[in-house]
């Protein structure tokens, strides 16, 4: 085995192991900080797939800003055992068969997947992952998109901004 | 081109004059001027009159469909402007931030009329969500709204995550995000590709509300302000459809076999679940949002055919479902009680009004001579075009003879019953709008050539 064949299952496994725990821990904050392992590994396969500038992204954002958030709002909320909501047993059956065929029909799915086979991303070489190259498809090939997500963020913040707005109580 | 970018535009400009405007009602005659501009560009492009010329290259294709379906849309939102402008107003402190965001749900729409690459599917698609979940929890002061609102999030967040899902699977096995036709467009579908499909189907229903994914639709358009129900209710849910028929009549149209049952039985279970339930309300607001649930399942069908007559039905069932609850919300918003009961004897008081509505009923019924029966009747016939129904077709008509039931009901309560309902003094040009709306589902119903020769000329 090569060192990217074993890094990679060792980041499947500590992935998988990581999701599982967010699942089923008791403690939410557990769930969050558990979270945080997901997204690492997840980061690491990233690097491994040579897209270098998306880890690092990843690592910011998701496992720097939006953990951090999770972690107050939790905090804030003092979630524990008690308040949990009690959950009727035929929805966790319920749950648990649904969401049990949709993973044994993914797993199918891939595995048997022919048209993947031969499809593999550049592993060793290419500097494809680099910001540079980003930014150029960003602003050549997919800069339509790009400019008309600019309508999504502002929707966005016009939105957060109307409802976190105060001032609502002198009723019209 | 035209609309989206001035569309949004538009929705910056309303956005800004929130500063310096102080008077409330100056927003929405800027918002009704705003549409009338917009919507007359919209025409003109479709003649080939383009204010910007951008390659929008492998992202947006704008076809004829493409144009009427945004002129419906931004028509329908102009009534909606000129009649319920008012009440928006009433909803609370941020009107000029409302309508901005109404126009950059209109945005969307002309994005996901246009789209041939799933990247400008999920902008649009998004561009349209995210201020809905605003809109509906604009009534701070009301839990119930703010309870849909979250609610509406939560359920639509997630949905979204799925469709990004299957595009990420489509994208896996493609190599690229476009829809278009390709050569292998005969082939069976890939596990890969067949799953990525699913996955987005199924977001795209729930966007919709089609069962089984409509169970967040009757809480939220309940809880919603509503004026804004009524804007979710039409013109962002043929939006959907917009959408559905776009991606289907591409690359996946006429799977045959492949996609034909799993959409069948998603029409069969938005029918009953829609109708069915609909006769149990006591509300009538709640009513019209499990009839919007019964009138996807009937949108659905254009998705199931995915053939000429399914584009003309789809337009005409768009143009008269919109036409009708927007007027049915129009004369809603304004009354005191929303249940059945509320209506009683109304046709006393207001008989102007209540005309409107009993055309408005029928239409949404399908009885003919209005535009709602020509609207099913399309609807059927592209199914029948397939080869393939029996069942299918006769189911639907049963369920739109259930559906009479509770649109009835309204009629009855308004004529029928003894009651005293206490309606605000309304303008003249509210009345006429009204009536003009009457005036245009019985002349569509007559000759639907008045909408449809728009697409082909």
């Amino acid at each position: 085995m090569s060192i990217i064949q074993i890094l990679f299952w060792f980041l499947s496994a500590l992935a998988l192991m990581g999701a599982l725990m967010v699942v089923l821990s008791k403690n939410p904050v557990h769930s969050v900080l558990w979270l945080i392992v997901v997204f690492f590994a997840i980061s690491g396969h990233y690097v491994l797939l040579n897209a270098q500038f998306l880890a690092i992204v990843n690592l910011i954002v998701y496992a720097g800003a939006i953990m951090v958030l999770f972690l107050f709002v939790i905090m804030l909320m003092n979630l524990n055992s008690e308040t949990e909501p009690q959950k009727n047993n035929m929805l966790k059956i319920a749950g648990a068969i649904s969401g049990g065929s949709l993973m044994l029909i993914m797993i199918d799915v891939v595995s048997s997947a022919s048209d993947i086979a031969g499809k593999s991303a550049l592993v060793k070489e290419g500097n494809i992952g680099l910001i540079k190259y980003l930014g150029k498809s960003l602003f050549n090939e997919y800069v339509i998109p790009f400019e008309i997500s600019s309508i999504l963020f502002l929707s966005a913040m016009v939105g957060a901004v109307v409802l976190g707005k105060k001032g609502e109580a002198k009723a019209v | 081109m035209n609309t989206i970018i001035l569309s949004a535009v538009f929705g910056v400009v309303l956005m800004l004059s929130g500063i310096f405007i102080e008077n409330k009602s100056a927003f929405k005659n800027i918002a009704a001027v705003a549409l009338a501009i917009l919507l007359s560009l919209n025409i003109a492009e479709s003649y080939g009159f383009q204010i910007f010329r951008i390659n929008t290259g492998v992202f947006l294709h704008f076809s004829k469909f493409g144009f009427l379906f945004n002129s419906i849309c931004l028509g329908a939102t102009l009534l909606y402007t000129i009649l319920s402008g008012r009440d928006i107003e009433n909803v609370g402190n941020h009107v000029a931030e409302y309508f901005a965001l109404i126009f950059f749900v209109l945005c969307g729409v002309g994005i996901v009329t246009a789209y041939t690459n799933l990247l400008m599917l999920f902008i649009g698609i998004e561009i349209i969500s995210i201020p809905l979940y605003i809109l509906t929890g604009s009534d701070k002061r009301n839990l119930k709204g703010n309870e849909a609102s979250l609610k509406y999030f939560l359920m639509g967040s997630f949905s979204t995550g799925i469709m990004l899902m299957g595009i990420a699977l489509l994208y896996g096995t493609n190599g690229s995000f476009s829809v278009d036709r390709v050569s292998r467009e005969m082939m069976p579908l890939t596990y890969l590709e067949a799953l990525g499909l699913i996955l987005i189907f199924v977001s795209l229903s729930f966007k919709v509300s089609a069962a089984p994914f409509h169970f967040w639709t009757p809480d939220v358009y309940d809880g919603a302000p509503t004026v804004f129900t009524s804007f979710m209710a039409t013109i962002v849910k043929v939006a959907g459809f917009a959408a559905f028929i776009r991606l289907f009549e591409s690359r996946y149209g006429n799977m045959g076999g492949q996609t034909d049952r799993l959409i069948a039985v998603v029409i069969v279970l938005t029918l009953a679940f829609g109708n069915l339930t609909a006769v149990f309300q006591q509300s009538v607001k709640r009513m019209l949002a499990y009839s919007s649930i019964a009138q996807a399942g009937f949108m659905m069908f254009a998705v199931y055919a995915v053939n000429d007559a399914a584009k003309e039905g789809l337009l005409l069932y768009a143009a008269s479902y919109c036409l009708a609850t927007i007027a049915i919300f129009a004369v809603l918003v304004k009354m005191e009680d929303y249940s059945f009961e509320g209506f009683n004897g109304f046709a006393k008081s207001e008989p102007l009004l209540a005309g409107v509505l009993v055309v408005c009923l029928l239409s949404l019924a399908g009885i003919p001579l209005t535009s709602g029966f020509l609207a099913k009747y399309y609807m059927l016939s592209a199914a029948i075009k397939t080869g393939q129904v029996g069942l299918l077709v006769v189911l639907a008509v049963l369920f739109a003879a259930v559906s009479v039931y509770y649109y009835f009901r309204v009629i009855q309560a308004m004529y029928f019953k003894e009651g005293n309902v206490v309606y605000p003094a309304v303008s003249v040009s509210y009345k006429f709008t009204l009536v003009f709306i009457a005036a245009l589902i019985i002349a569509l119903g007559i000759f639907p050539n008045l909408l449809l020769q728009f697409l082909y000329f």
